[in-house]
């Protein structure tokens, strides 16, 4: 029986990358393919793949968020995030929303199907530095990272964290409402308990919030250099 | 008509990704692959593709140095340049057409866009898409 995996990346073109390389692996298949967050937590509830690999930073609901909706509904389900930074914060993210697999996205074409393997074989994958962070935490060498500590959107529920990546992206109550099948004052609700309970007191603030706290990727603007002389002969 | 194409991105993942849409064209042929700018500039020199599918932000340098190195280099017979990047920003654009560049398309993109990207810089026509509306002129 094969193994059947289900991929969520926003970009077309990762996905196509992604199953190029999954699929010259034996005994595997792609069974679904989602665009974002919440098309991957229905797919993954429809479709009951075996494991699910999610990008990190997705619009309407981010990997991290999916992960914790789908282990919120299956704590079964076995999921690889794929992220573009390895930072303590994403990591703990990661291990608190319940990943099993943890790879670069620049390290993907090396690691993935290892990571795979793993999982299939009742294993976690993480990549070298969470591994020695995981570590340090055990040794308790100064290193913060546990399961047991309290998450860094401690206060949040897994709804809040929701509304909060859709208005940080710019979508308004009723636009929230319509998307998660609520009423507008539910939202609106919803709204102000985020804003008290993390002390904000605008939307910009939110977004800052957002962004500060992984919910929201932002691009990063690339150097520019001035037009210079070549430097190649 | 034949065309040799260069894929130059960081994330091997995304070079996967290119390529797998390209053997949609079975006349086009990927020559090459390189990582970040430094190498692509180099690969021009040995590999002389038609089209040079370019990231914006790389390590060590970015595709718009490695952008205007190639034109510098090589401005009569150089290959035409199209630019595959995140960064849905027309100011963006702005600074790789500048560069050199024949065409950019946005990564999210790029699955509606490339094809007929490539095309269209192949024939040294411009071709330019953000999100949503992709643009094709001589």
């Amino acid at each position: 029986m094969k193994l059947r995996i289900l991929l969520a990346d926003d970009h077309e073109i990762v996905r196509r990358g992604l199953c190029a390389l999954l699929q010259k692996h034996e005994g595997w298949e792609i069974c679904g393919e989602a665009s974002d967050g919440r098309e991957a937590v229905e797919m993954a509830k429809r479709l009951k793949p075996d494991v699910v690999i999610v990008d990190i930073g997705m619009p309407s609901l981010n990997g991290l968020d999916a992960t914790r909706q789908l282990m919120q509904h299956d704590a079964h389900f076995k999921v690889i995030v794929l992220t573009i930074t390895d930072s303590d914060q994403v990591i703990r993210e990661a291990l608190d929303a319940g990943a099993r697999g943890f790879v670069l996205k620049s390290d993907a074409a090396r690691d993935l199907v290892s990571a795979v393997e793993a999982l299939q074989s009742k294993r976690m994958f993480f990549t070298p530095r969470v591994n020695d962070l995981v570590l340090a935490g055990f040794l308790d060498k100064g290193h913060t990272i546990s399961r047991n500590e309290p998450p860094s959107l401690p206060t949040l529920t897994v709804r809040e964290r929701e509304i909060t990546q859709l208005l940080a992206e710019g979508k308004s109550s009723k636009e929230v409402a319509t998307l998660l099948n609520l009423s507008t004052k539910t939202v609106e609700t919803h709204r102000s308990n985020i804003m008290r309970k993390l002390s904000l007191h605008s939307i910009r603030d939110l977004v800052v919030y957002a962004i500060k706290n992984n919910i929201i990727q932002i691009q990063m603007p690339v150097q520019i250099p001035a037009a210079a002389e070549p430097t190649v002969a | 008509m034949a065309v040799r194409i260069l894929l130059v991105d960081d994330h091997p993942i995304v070079r996967q990704g290119l390529r797998t849409l390209l053997q949609g064209r079975g006349d086009w042929e990927v020559v090459g692959e390189a990582s970040d700018g430094v190498e692509a500039v180099e690969k021009v020199d040995h590999l002389r593709p038609d089209v040079v599918v370019l990231d914006v932000t790389m390590p060590r340098m970015n595709g718009l140095e490695a952008c205007r190195l190639i034109q510098q280099k090589r401005k009569d017979s150089g290959p035409e340049v199209l630019f595959v990047t995140q960064h849905d920003s027309p100011q963006m654009m702005r600074e790789a057409l500048d560069a050199g560049a024949r065409g950019y398309v946005v990564k999210s993109n790029a699955a509606r866009d490339l094809l007929e990207a490539v095309e269209s810089v192949s024939q040294h026509k411009v071709f330019t898409a953000l999100a949503r509306t992709p643009q094709s002129s001589s």
